[in-house]
């Protein structure tokens, strides 16, 4: 049995690996795996908190999560896709023009 | 009939004039101009009628209270007395024989609804001011007839040098119109009343030293409608208007109204001897002033315009001395023959296609219909003073006037007024010789002159000519009929030997007719103009103009300048600018965060997450304290 307090600690350093994914890479695959990441660590945390407190909701949010992620995933690919037409590259740095 | 009706002899010009305004363009031309003459026409039609009330000590008629608030009360009343009845007389007579010529005059003008109706409406407001018994109804017409005169001289707008003349005679009079508004306001603050009739019969009650002031403002106010130094230079300029304009400006209306306002507060200005002297000395001032400037001039109607500024000078030489007779003697001869000598002006300028210069005129008495100069030389005789015409008794009654006055300073006047008599004998002869002796020196064709520009100047020139018998003096066996019509109103009576009158009317006869000699000497056969530096100062005006422009308009320009550069530029555009500009350059600023790059926007949120993530456990070690 694994105890609430483990499955928080794992859950949070998946979320921070997420994060730390999301911020030192540049290539836009890279950071949408980062937020994939965190999103997991996320649904982690439902998930264990509905075991902890015997109570289905959080099983059914962390569905919910995994529901939505998949959505996500698809737009965000097709961008990926547009983007990768406009200018032959992924590093999010190039996309600038909402430069004020 | 009652009195309420006289309100008629306003309303009626009033009413032609919105009817032109608002119809004119769309009904038969013939039909305008009908309605325009018959406006006029009618009233003086009504002023016959209703004569009867002006016998004894007039009529007073309030239409309605206009104005009630607190001791304000200004009832909307006129006041049909002596002295308004013959004004109002030769006002809608003298106008309806001017509208008669100007139907005439602007044949071929497209314009004629607007013309015709603010003619009218000129004549509407001269009536206002006259018959008025309230000051500020009194005010009315004169603001009135300066916004006429404004939208009448600058008629033909199109030319920026016209509506720049209707601009300056509007500013002009409204300078002096500044003043007369400074004296109602210290008269009803005086008196706690506007009425004229009112004011006149508490005058006695005023101070001294506040009547010598309050006669100055009034003195000024004339000025400027009447157009006497120092605010004589609108009328000059005034000769851009149409020719039946200038007719009625100078012979029946405006220019008189001056005259007039003083002869309405005589009761009032006559109790300061300071006022006195000093209307008789702006009167002899301009009288001479202008007459010298008419003998320089080269356009036919600025020549007219300058005699009418100095005839308009006599009549203020009269109230000045006393002699309120007098000077409405001399307003109504003088309405008579200025009228015939502008409208036959009009006609010459017809005849010479255009030509206002009189040395290019010469030889109409031949070229021109036989009975123009006829008419133009009765104008001319009455202007001069020829013995026996209206202008001779007039001007003469004004010289007796002064030369019997007790003050001897009025001696001096006198003088200016014999040598003013001889300069204008002088210059009404030149003006005669070069328009109609020898021969043609112009180039441009003849216009046919209509026959309704004709035989209007008939009526007026035997009026001019015959105007002595209206006050024909007594050492001559006259009755003096306008001085016992005006009664209590007609000022001092006029007391000298039978010789001294006699040796007067003698002299000013002998002026005249020197004048008329020295003038045929010199102008018999043509005379090129002189072209040294008194005829340019002459013509010139004696550089008013320029006068005011230097020491009135161009200060003016100057704080303006300063005004605008200095005080809006610098102090409000620059500190409200450089707000502005504080405020760009901190927008500039954050600029600089906004990079557009993802990543930049990320690592914000990161930083943004964990700042509050930092908040919240602060916030929980704090609640775990307790």
């Amino acid at each position: 049995m694994i105890s609430f307090g483990h499955a928080l600690a794992f859950a949070g350093a998946l979320f921070v690996l997420g994060l730390t994914c999301v911020l030192l890479h540049r290539q836009i695959l890279m950071i949408l795996i980062g937020v994939e990441i965190m999103l997991n660590g996320a649904s982690l945390v439902f998930v264990a908190a509905s075991a902890y407190w015997q109570q289905v909701d959080g099983q059914v949010f962390a569905l919910l999560l995994m529901a939505i992620t998949a959505a996500e995933v698809a737009v965000a690919l097709a961008m990926v896709v547009y983007l990768w037409r406009r200018k032959r590259t992924l590093v999010a740095d190039e996309f600038n023009r909402m430069r004020g | 009939m009652n009195e309420s009706l006289l309100f008629l002899i306003l309303l009626l010009p009033l009413f032609c004039a919105v009817f032109n305004m608002l119809f004119g363009m769309r009904l038969p031309r013939l039909f305008t101009e009908v309605m325009a003459v018959i406006g006029v026409a009618g009233a003086f039609v009504l002023t016959l009628l209703f004569w009867g009330y002006a016998e004894g000590d007039g009529s007073r008629a309030v239409l309605f209270t206009w104005l009630n608030s607190g001791t304000l009360n200004v009832s909307f009343a006129l006041n049909f007395d002596r002295l308004a009845a013959p004004m109002t007389l030769m006002v809608t007579g003298v106008a309806t024989l001017i509208h008669l010529y100007a139907v005439g005059y602007m044949r071929e003008e497209d314009d004629y609804a607007r013309f015709f109706s603010l003619l009218n409406l000129f004549v509407f407001a001269m009536l206002v001011i006259v018959l008025a018994d309230n000051l500020l109804v009194l005010f009315l017409g004169w603001e009135g007839v300066g916004f006429c005169s404004y939208g009448l001289i600058g008629f033909w707008y199109r030319k920026l040098e016209n509506a720049k003349a209707g601009t300056k005679a509007f500013l002009v009079t409204r300078v002096g119109d500044v003043f007369l508004g400074i004296a109602m306001l210290w008269l009803f603050a005086l008196t706690g009343t506007l009425s004229i009739s009112a004011i006149n019969a508490q005058a006695a009650l005023i101070s001294p030293g506040v009547v010598i002031v309050l006669s100055l403002l009034l003195l000024l106010g004339a000025c400027g409608k009447s157009a006497q130094l120092p605010l004589m230079t609108w009328l000059a300029d005034a000769m851009a208007g149409p020719t039946p304009v200038s007719a009625l400006i100078h012979a029946a209306t405006m220019v008189t109204a001056g005259v007039y306002l003083l002869c309405r507060f005589f009761p009032l200005v006559s109790l300061s001897a300071v006022a006195m002297t000093a209307i008789t000395a702006i009167g002899a001032l301009t009288a001479i002033y202008a007459a010298s400037c008419a003998m320089a001039q080269r356009d036919i109607k600025r020549v007219l315009a300058y005699s009418t500024m100095s005839q308009v000078g006599y009549m203020f030489m009269a109230v000045g001395a006393g002699t309120v007779a007098g000077a409405m003697f001399h307003l109504l001869t003088h309405a008579f023959f200025k009228a015939v000598l502008f409208m036959a002006a009009g006609c010459i300028i017809h005849l010479g296609g255009g030509e206002n210069n009189i040395f290019k005129m010469g030889g109409l008495a031949r070229r021109g219909p036989a009975e123009l100069f006829w008419v133009f030389l009765a104008g001319a005789v009455c202007l001069a003073g020829l013995p026996l015409t209206g202008g001779f008794f007039s001007k003469d009654s004004i010289l007796l006037a002064l030369y019997t006055y007790p003050d001897p300073v009025y001696r001096v006047f006198w003088l200016i007024g014999i040598v003013t008599a001889l300069l204008t004998s002088f210059y009404t002869f030149r003006l005669v010789y070069l328009v109609f002796a020898g021969e043609w020196r112009g180039s441009g064709h003849p216009h046919a002159l209509p026959l309704l520009m004709r035989w209007p100047l008939w009526p007026l020139a035997l009026l001019g000519l015959a105007g002595g018998m209206f006050n024909l003096p007594a050492f001559l066996g006259g009755g003096e009929a306008l001085h016992h019509w005006y009664g209590t109103m007609a000022g001092r009576m006029l007391t000298a030997s039978h010789d001294v009158e006699w040796m007067l009317a003698g002299l000013a006869a002998a002026i005249a007719v020197v004048g008329w000699f020295a003038a045929h000497w010199r102008y018999r056969t043509y005379q090129a103009p002189l072209e040294n530096a008194l005829s340019r100062f002459l013509l010139s005006g004696w550089q008013a103009d320029a006068l005011v422009d230097r020491f009135f308009i161009r200060p003016f320009n100057a704080m303006a300048l300063f005004s605008w550069i200095g005080c809006d530029r610098t102090l409000f555009d620059g500190s409200l600018e450089g707000l502005a500009r504080t405020a760009t350059r901190c927008g500039a600023l954050l600029l600089k965060i906004t990079t557009g790059r993802l990543t930049t926007y990320l690592s914000a949120f990161a930083w943004g997450f964990l700042i509050l993530l930092g908040w919240f456990l602060l916030k929980l070690v704090e609640g775990g304290g307790h």
